[in-house]
């Protein structure tokens, strides 16, 4: 084992480097690039035995993704944004196809306007096609989770592919001291793939991905899905169970912090996270009982764990650092279902929208948001979801609107 | 005769096989119970299935606003206009039917004959629709025909309304003056043949059949994915039913020349160890090529009338 | 391709194996399954078949697979793509020694051609480009038949379509002249490309077993007479698909690396002889005629082969 400074990216090519993996078609899209980058230099000096194809989009690079896969290949590839969205019908194809891969995507807001920042409009827009999800705060975690995500995606309980998110730019260019396991540790957690259920070979034909008419066989398979998803809620924490016994880190479906004595819980994802837990602990300071959950395992998503962290809480606020145009913020509705029959649940749940295209979430943000929980357990009062926008975010707006020549004033004149 | 005011709405499903016009059947009777004044709604179901697979169409006809959409599982007047589709387990002729349903089978058999062999409950019309559309239009197309017998089973269609509605539905199409005439005169002959609406044609439907919620457990992959491991096995399908002629070979006067086992579509002509072609009659989809490309045209057809 | 050594010289060369076994969905007489069905007996059954949407997906569906062999479905635009993750993952496999290489198979991409055309093209193009060993078999019904015949952009001029009916503002129905698809993936220099036809089962065979001695692209645009949507009955594929090869207007030929070479030389049948067979161009003779239209098919067809006699 040896620690060394990577970025998310190269984090994200040691995982796949590490696990062994067989096969990487690739397609560039900022600011995923690095990753196929230094997979596909490894491989030519020689020091990954592995297959690397440039394909020609991200439709035809999941498409080959999945395929290969479902011949018995072990499978990585990472996209983002536009690339994941541009490939999407092949997403909901690869999870009924039951064929485990890993793919990265690196959280880029989507366009229009198009911009580079992250926010996981991009990754959530796929929660619904059967891919697990795994969402990470810090490049160690991209690595871990990528040596996790094949065992939990080649379990004979699941056989689903999986999503692993991490923010463009705040990880995926972000350089931080990353434990680089070495590979007999990693061959003692990780066995070769060998399926049961679906390859190619000339002594064993099969039909893959067949057309199937009747809603009777098709629910039977859709819901076979979800019920794979759902094992991967025990799957995930055995998994994680030996994953701890040999590499010493932990990791379980939701990361609690400080959350033990807390009655303000704030409940975010990713790397901004880290944003969040440094607010808790200012309010700790001024003697507030705050803490946070991070959302880690999306797909599926943990009620379970959730309901009993969130037990007697007072006020919880969910920030979304994502959207959905008429409706308010995605995450904040899992959580919400996820309470609703408990009697025991917390008196309030807030729900904010913030970090859009990258946008920083400052303390003040988080004064407002712990003002809020006060207000609305005071008056039993919640509001509806907020943006977190603040004087300086609109001091800003205007005088772009004004450069763009588009002078509030003239405009209303 | 009994008043129908009790059940007002009447549910007709069309039985045909892809090509034979039972969509465009089910809209013609679509049109002329719209021309009545009726609430109407018709709709085909499309499966996997092109051209010669067995298919399904629907109309419901209505006093009242429809609540209902989709598959009719219990029918009113249930028509199997391909009579090979009475034996073919796949395409579920008889579902539902019940002492109120009235069903009509193409086929040059008596109705007694067809109770007798398949033991249908309710009402059973027959009449050869076949042999009118062949003798009249000049193809087995039983759109206008198959209509024609429907809405006069339904007692409240007139004359005059199902020739407009076969002119109109087969002017959207694209059909030719000419043809659409034959279609109306050969519409006209079998609305003629039909008896008048029977009193037990409009009894209210019977309760579904109870069914149960069950719990799905979560299934090995191998189960769980839609693969199929099985090799060749659309040969249970046994497609020979979709065949309106049937090749035949006479193997005394066939030169072994193999033309016939080249050009089958279907892969339904083996050699035999005489090095004659032999026909699966089992999956034979009666396509023809092999007749008509037999350089010595020693291949005749017969026209399937004894299907089951 | 010279008869003399050539490995098929009659019918009764062609193998009595069959691989896609009767019972499928696809409509009574489809002249692409007959070609498809043909190709396979060359092929053999080590094959693995990457279909894009289309009629042929209808092959196989759930629980039935007529095949001998194995079958994957993707979806319309990508079948090239999945072809290519299949290869590479068998590829690797074997030399990683995870599999032996007896259990190695023809990638074979099998798609309509819509797909080819229109909405996989890119893929199909940066297939070639890449170098994919494979087969890629075009159905070419010339429409988008499977959702009720459409037209794609390989539907000819002249014809009808659920989309280009024959009306007051354009009498001739399709306005556009088919894609050359021949040329478009000619222009990629694949190893091996070749035109096919159902009713020449010698011809077409001959070209697989002479394309399977390349490694690369191997590239088929098979003639698929389509009953219903040319509307005609479905006795008549064979006879159809003869009639394009003698009119000229459905070339036989191949090109190894580009460099091209017709097959067989058509006897010049007038045209009109084949447009008569097919519903498709009714309205070319029907109410009245439109000389005009059926002069410029003519044409077309003179043309090309003005072309590729003189060179
Ligand atoms: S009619 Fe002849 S060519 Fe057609 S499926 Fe039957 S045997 Fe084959
Ligand atoms: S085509 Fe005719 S002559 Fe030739 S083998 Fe078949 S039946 Fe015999
Ligand atoms: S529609 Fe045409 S191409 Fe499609 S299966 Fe039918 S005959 Fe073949």
């Amino acid at each position: 084992m040896v620690k060394e400074m990577l970025t998310g990216n190269s984090a994200a090519a040691w995982g796949a480097r590490l696990s062994e993996v067989d096969y990487i078609p690739a397609f560039p899209i900022t600011p995923q690039t690095e990753i196929i980058e230094v997979i596909s230099q490894w491989i030519n000096d020689g020091e990954m035995n592995a297959k690397f194809t440039n394909m020609d989009s991200e439709h035809s690079m999941i498409t080959a993704a999945g395929t290969a896969a479902a011949t018995g290949a072990r499978v990585f590839s990472a996209t983002s944004s536009q690339g994941l969205l541009y490939g999407y019908e092949m997403l909901y194809n690869v999870t009924g196809w039951r064929v485990p891969l890993v793919l990265v995507n690196v959280s880029r807001g989507l366009s229009a306007p198009i911009t580079l920042e992250p926010d996981h409009n991009d990754v959530l827009s796929a929660r619904d096609s059967g891919f697990i999800q795994i969402h990470a705060e810090t490049c160690q975690e991209i690595l871990d989770t990528i040596l996790m995500a094949y065992r939990i995606a080649e379990d004979e309980r699941v056989l689903l592919p999986v999503l692993i998110n991490m923010d463009g730019f705040y990880l995926s260019f972000t350089r931080e001291p990353v434990e680089v396991p070495g590979k007999d540790e990693v061959s003692k957690f990780l066995p070769e793939y060998n399926p049961k259920h679906a390859f190619f070979k000339a002594s064993n034909p099969m039909s893959q991905g067949v057309a199937v008419l009747g809603g009777s066989a098709y629910s039977y398979f859709k819901y076979q899905m979800h019920l794979a998803s759902l094992n991967v809620l025990t799957v995930h924490d055995e998994v994680a169970g030996e994953f701890k016994r040999i590499f010493g880190r932990s990791y379980s479906a939701i990361e609690a912090f400080k959350i033990d004595d807390a009655e303000y819980v704030i409940i975010m994802s990713n790397s901004f996270t880290i944003k969040g837990k440094a607010a808790v602990n200012k309010f700790r300071e001024k003697g507030l009982k705050a803490g946070l959950l991070r959302l880690r395992l999306i797909r599926p998503f943990p009620s379970n764990e959730l309901k009993t962290l969130l037990k007697g809480k007072k006020a919880v606020a969910v920030i979304d650092q994502n959207i959905s145009p008429g409706s308010g913020g995605i995450l904040s509705k899992d959580v919400t279902t996820a309470l609703y029959h408990e009697p025991d649940r917390p008196e309030v749940i807030l729900s904010f929208i913030g970090g859009l295209g990258g946008k920083d979430i400052s303390h003040a943000e988080f004064n407002h948001i712990v003002e809020e929980m006060e207000k609305s357990i005071e008056t039993g009062i919640v509001p509806e979801t907020q943006l977190l926008y603040t004087k300086n975010d609109l001091d800003q707006i205007n005088n772009l609107l004004n450069i763009a020549g588009k002078t509030l004033e003239e405009l209303r004149n | 005769m009994k008043n129908s005011t009790n059940e007002m709405i009447k549910r007709v499903r069309f039985h045909g096989r892809g090509g034979q016009g039972m969509k465009t059947a089910s809209r013609i009777v679509g049109t002329a119970s719209f021309l009545e004044g009726f609430f109407v709604q018709d709709c085909p179901l499309y499966g996997a299935e092109r051209r010669g697979a067995p298919m399904v169409a629907f109309t419901r006809l209505s006093k009242e606003p429809i609540l209902e959409r989709g598959l009719i599982v219990s029918p009113d007047i249930n028509i199997i206009a391909d009579e090979t589709l009475l034996g073919d387990k796949n395409a579920n002729v008889f579902q539902g039917i019940w002492e109120g349903t009235v069903t009509i089978v193409n086929t040059h058999y008596p109705a007694s004959h067809v109770r007798n062999v398949h033991g249908i409950v309710g009402e059973i019309v027959t009449l050869d629709v076949t042999e009118i559309a062949l003798n009249v239009i000049g193809e087995s197309v039983l759109s206008s025909t198959a209509a024609a017998v429907v809405c006069k089973l339904t007692g409240v269609i007139s004359e005059s309304s199902l020739e407009k509605a076969v002119t109109r539905e087969l002017s959207s199409i694209n059909l030719k003056k000419e043809t659409i005439q034959k279609n109306v005169q050969a519409a006209l002959i079998c609305f003629d043949r039909i008896p008048e609406a029977h009193p037990h044609y409009f009894e209210p439907i019977k309760e579904d059949k109870k069914d149960e919620i069950v719990k799905l457990e979560y299934a090995d992959a191998c189960l769980g994915s839609p693969s199929v491991y099985a090799k060749g096995s659309t040969k249970l399908k046994k497609t020979g039913n979709w065949r309106l002629f049937r090749p035949v070979i006479d193997h005394e006067k066939c030169s072994r020349c193999y033309t016939c086992f080249v050009y089958c579509p279907h892969s339904c002509i083996s050699i035999d160890g005489d090095g004659y072609p032999q026909i699966d009659y089992d999956n034979c989809k009666g396509c023809l090529t092999c007749f008509y490309e037999c350089p010595k045209k020693v291949i005749s057809k017969d026209r399937e009338v004894k299907a089951w | 391709m010279s008869m003399k050594n050539a490995a098929y010289k009659k019918f009764k060369d062609i193998s009595r194996e069959e691989h896609i076994s009767p019972g499928t969905a696809l409509c009574t007489g489809c002249g692409g399954l007959l070609a498809l069905r043909l190709a396979y007996k060359v092929l053999g059954e080590n094959v693995v078949i990457v279909n894009a949407a289309g009629c042929f997906t209808l092959l196989s569906v759930y629980p039935y697979s007529p095949f001998s062999s194995s079958w994957m479905y993707t979806a319309m635009a990508c079948a090239p793509a999945g072809a290519q993750g299949i290869r590479d993952a068998l590829d690797i496999l074997i030399k990683k020694g995870k599999l032996k290489s007896e259990e190695n198979l023809k990638v074979v991409v099998l798609t309509g051609d819509g797909a080819a055309n229109d909405i996989g093209l890119q893929s199909t193009s940066a297939a070639i480009y890449r170098g994919l060993d494979f087969y890629y078999f075009c159905y070419d019904n010339e429409a988008y038949s499977n959702t009720g015949f459409q037209m794609s952009s390989a539907t000819p001029y002249g014809s009808r379509t659920a989309t280009s009916l024959p009306g007051e503002i354009n009498p001739q129905g399709t306005v556009q002249r088919k894609k050359d698809l021949f040329e478009i993936w000619r222009a990629h220099k694949p190893p091996y490309l070749a035109t096919v036809s159902p009713s020449h089962p010698v011809d077409l065979s001959n070209k697989f077993e002479k394309a399977s001695k390349f490694e690369g692209p191997k590239l088929f645009i098979a003639l698929s007479p389509c009953p219903p949507g040319w509307s005609f009955d479905a006795s008549n594929s064979v006879n159809i698909a003869r009639l394009a090869v003698q009119t000229g207007i459905w070339p036989l030929k191949e090109a190894v690396y580009g460099e091209v070479k017709h097959t067989v030389i058509p006897k010049f049948k007038p045209v009109e002889e084949y447009l008569r067979t097919q519903n498709r161009y009714d309205h070319l003779f029907n109410p009245v005629k439109q000389v005009d239209v059926i002069d410029n098919i003519k044409k077309d067809v003179e043309q090309y082969w003005e072309r590729y006699l003189d060179s």
